[in-house]
């Protein structure tokens, strides 16, 4: 029965470019547009979830690798003409090195030190994105990123032109991230983040590195927000430092936090509510920011138990799997 | 030769000498214990032998094998167990993925074998569900297996504490008052499965409170007083000894 | 030089306020810059749109500011303190945000100018040349470090703010009144970020985004300092604001922000007790 529903579920998001055809045929673009924001956001929430919901570190550093990765995919599909493929890859990567490089010294900071200092390097990061000129065309904007052509060289390509073959490019890296974000955090690794989460000197007893850990989660989860950059760039077009403010950390949190920290479905779910909902509402995003932030806020401070009762009821999910 | 060996350890915070000038060996074997007033520097010694604090000056070696600098999940890995005397447990884990958890690392295995799952992986995983049950049923807990750990009583997470540093099979087990603060049928369990453990051979260093459970079953036993070692030898020598006896009721 | 000073007795005013609140509560202000920005705005409202004189409406801002300190603390410090600090600093982020969004909004984002009769006239001292107010800032930061020592050595308050800065659990238990304690810790903050902001808005554009760079280069001198080490914190600033002139204009104007903060980390990785040594309290 469960299978069935959730057979007709995948199903029916597979379909949406024509579900959304035939019941909104007005409003196409604009739905198809709407739900392809959803869908990046949702693989980049879990990308951040990897990290705050499953080694317990509170990163604010996030928008730094999504600007890594779009910056190089943008740069080399621009500059150098690469094929979408390698220069998607090239910003996994690109995003995936930054990370390991400055996850060393990073997590040798204890809580607070390592918020502040993972803030302070995704400053450092737009700093750079709107002063160096040369590379970043700063606030100018780096335009004409051309759309994904799918294919090996030699080989048969696809153009990705139209929206619903956008929407499925997309679906189909969401996919792969939910598959990579299951396997991480289930059986022995993601037994291992757990148990640097919730009691890293016991974990040393065990065995376990945390800071092998803590820096495995970290890269990868940068890797894939760099992924998610380089799909961005190509749907966009464009890459500007505005991108990769301090205001994607609060929209991330917001998924993540509300949503349900450390569950695949709550931050499914919460993407789908953060993105989907203000853009049906047509909310200005400074008006956006200030509903989050005070959504935010009165979970935390109204709510008698809060995020906690959140991280607890994700862990009784989990446990009863 | 002794398995652990600890020589000339000390340790210091902001004045205080915590372990001072310790010298303390355990054969193979041997069930030892090390006693010593409130803030004696019990604690403080384990953390040095594990990895968890630096010493100031002095050298643990365990199978002759320097573990000064080592980090924690090094030690453990080279086969020294410990529990912590605040009862510590992964709360948001189930008790028996608690017990996963202490195998798993030892069991050599490459994170992208982990990621794909490979066969071996899957053999050595049920192997481990296997052993964690049967250390779940030796301390009581066959029922909490798939309980989230924080959920279950004190005592009870004490019992899964020990039976966690079990899982690996280790060959120095540490136990940091594994019998304070649980009830009178608690501490008989844990003293006779302490004394299961010495029958199979392991060596276990324990640090205890409890002067019944530690006279009835040590080999040996080492009194800590101020972080230095006043008094070593059989449990009935130290009964008597006028500097222990002084280091307890004196004052 | 002058500018570096400048720049870091503005740096102090606000990094001091936030030692304050690390030492005695325990917590990160992740709002803190935007303080100083709401004091900014408070001035602005009183000296350009009221027409008030400058000593009355630099008055203005730290008064109004330390009715705002208070409200804070009652409803989002107090329900968030015996939380955990994932939650704290989730809940002051989020102040910070409503905050700087709110004043897009309501004041739009291009920057204020607020020139005063100081900020233009020149004191010239054998050829070294000086705007006023920036005299008039270096002079007011020193007489405010001297009145916040003495508030803190000899007033009954600073005394049990100091025992909360080295036992929180052991001053409940005397007696002391916690909860009003942390409350004038909070409200001498948020006045010592809007006193900062009422001196040096004559010199600075005022922007509603301000806040968070400003949070980021306190705490960087508030990590450097020794965490929680209210001295400390203010000696770092100093020294983060010479750093940044002198970078500013000999190495990179684009990037001097950016220096702050790798100068920030690095104290972190070289010296996490701080520049000047581990201490309790503050
Ligand atoms: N991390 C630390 N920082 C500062 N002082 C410490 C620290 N850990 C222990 N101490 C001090 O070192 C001394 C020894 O403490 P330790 O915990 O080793 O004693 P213990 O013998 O285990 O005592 P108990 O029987 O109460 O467990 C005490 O004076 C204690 O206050
Ligand atoms: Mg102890």
């Amino acid at each position: 029965m469960r299978r069935a529903s959730a057979l007709a579920f995948i199903v029916m998001v597979v379909a949406a470019p024509w579900l959304v055809a035939a019941a909104v045929p007005r409003q196409q673009r604009y739905v198809l547009h709407v739900l392809i924001f959803t869908v990046l956001f949702a693989a980049l929430a879990l990308s951040y979830d990897l990290v705050v919901g499953h080694v317990g570190s509170l990163s604010l550093a996030h928008p730094a690798f999504f600007g890594v990765g779009a910056y190089a995919a943008a740069i080399l599909a621009t500059r150098a003409r690469w094929p979408f493929l390698a220069d998607l890859l090239a910003a996994v990567l690109a995003a995936a090195v930054v990370a390991a490089l400055v996850g060393v010294p990073l997590f040798r900071l204890t809580e607070h030190a390592f918020a502040v200092g993972t803030l302070g390097l995704a400053l450092v990061a737009s700093i750079v994105a709107n002063n160096w000129v040369e590379v970043t065309r700063g606030p100018l904007c780096i335009t004409g990123i051309p759309k994904p052509v799918l294919g090996l060289p030699g080989g048969p390509t696809l153009a990705v032109t139209t929206l619903p073959g956008y929407y499925w490019l997309a679906l189909a890296a969401l996919a792969a991230v939910v598959l990579l974000y299951r396997r991480l955090t289930t059986f022995r690794l993601g037994r291992a983040f757990h148990a640097v989460r919730d009691n890293e000197p016991l974990a040393g007893a065990a065995g376990i590195d945390p800071l092998k850990y803590r820096l495995l989660a970290f890269t990868i989860g940068a890797a894939l927000a760099g992924g998610v950059g380089a799909l961005y760039v190509h749907y966009l077009s464009v890459m500007c430092p505005e991108e990769m403010t301090v205001a994607l950390t609060v929209n991330l949190l917001v998924i993540v936090f509300l949503g349900g920290v450390g569950s695949l479905r709550g931050v499914l779910v919460g993407a789908v509510l953060f993105t989907a909902l203000p853009e049906v509402l047509r909310l200005a995003p400074t008006w956006r920011l200030v509903i989050y932030g005070g959504l935010l806020l009165l979970v935390v401070v109204r709510s008698p138990e809060g995020i906690e009762s959140l991280l607890r009821r994700a862990s009784g999910a989990r446990a009863g799997r | 030769m002794a398995l652990l060996e600890v020589r000339g350890l000390v340790k210091r915070f902001l004045g205080v000498t915590a372990v001072d000038q310790v010298d303390l060996a355990v054969e193979p074997g041997e069930l030892v214990s090390l006693i010593g007033p409130n803030g004696s520097g019990k604690t403080t010694l384990f953390n040095c032998v594990t990895g968890y604090l630096a010493a100031d000056h002095g050298r643990v070696l365990f199978r002759g094998r320097d573990l000064t600098h080592v980090a924690p999940h090094r030690v453990a890995r080279l086969g020294v167990a410990r529990t912590f005397q605040q009862v510590s447990v992964f709360p948001r884990l189930s008790a028996l993925e608690n017990l996963l958890v202490f195998l798993q690392q030892h069991q050599e295995e490459h994170t992208l074998a982990r990621l794909i799952r490979t066969p071996r992986l899957r053999r050595l995983e049920v192997e481990a569900v296997e052993r964690a049950r049967r250390l779940l049923d030796l301390v009581g807990l066959t029922d909490k297996a798939d309980a989230a750990a924080g959920s279950l009583s004190y005592g009870q997470r004490k019992l899964l504490a020990f039976a966690a540093a079990l899982m690996p099979d280790p060959d120095l087990l540490l136990l940091d008052e594994p019998a304070a603060a649980v009830n009178p049928t608690m501490i008989n369990q844990m003293k006779s499965h302490i004394l299961a453990l010495h029958r199979q051979g392991k060596t276990v260093l324990l640090v205890e409170h409890n002067m019944e459970v530690v006279m009835d079953i040590s080999q040996r036993v080492v009194v800590l007083d101020h972080g230095q070692k006043i008094a070593e030898g059989s449990p009935d020598a130290i009964r008597r000894d006028a500097r222990v006896i002084e280091a307890y009721f004196g004052r | 030089m002058l500018h570096g000073l400048t720049l870091g007795s503005m740096y102090a005013m606000v990094a001091a306020g936030l030692a304050l609140m690390l030492g005695v509560a325990r917590l990160i202000n992740f709002a803190h810059g935007e303080f100083f920005m709401l004091g900014a705005y408070a001035f602005w409202l009183g000296y350009s749109e009221l027409g008030l004189p400058y000593p009355v409406a630099a008055l203005l801002a730290p008064a109004v500011m330390v009715l705002f300190g208070i409200a804070y603390q009652r409803t989002v410090i107090r329900a968030i303190l015996p939380r955990s600090w994932h939650v704290q600093l989730i809940a002051t982020l989020a102040t910070s945000i409503v905050l700087t969004n709110l004043a897009i909004i309501v004041l739009g984002t291009q920057p204020k100018e607020v020139p005063t009769a100081l900020s233009s006239r020149i004191l010239d001292v054998g050829g070294f040349r000086m705007a006023w107010q920036r005299l008039l800032v270096l002079l007011a930061a020193l007489v405010i470090f001297w009145g916040l020592h003495r508030f803190v050595a000899r007033t009954r308050t600073g005394r049990a703010m100091r025992a909360m800065s080295q036992n929180r659990e052991a001053c409940a238990v005397v007696g002391v009144d916690v909860q009003r304690v942390t409350m004038v810790t909070f409200a001498l903050s948020a006045a010592l970020a809007a006193l900062a902001a009422a001196l040096v808005s004559p010199l600075f554009n005022i922007f509603p985004d301000m806040g968070t760079v400003l949070t980021l280069k306190a705490f960087a001198a508030v990590v450097a300092g020794g965490f929680g080490y209210v001295n400390g914190a203010i000696a770092a600033s100093f020294l983060i604001g010479l750093t940044e002139a002198l970078a500013g204009s000999y190495v990179s104007y684009a990037y001097k922000d950016a220096i702050a903060f790798l100068m920030m980390i690095a104290v972190l990785l070289w010296r996490p007790q701080g520049l000047f040594g581990r201490r309790t309290g503050i």
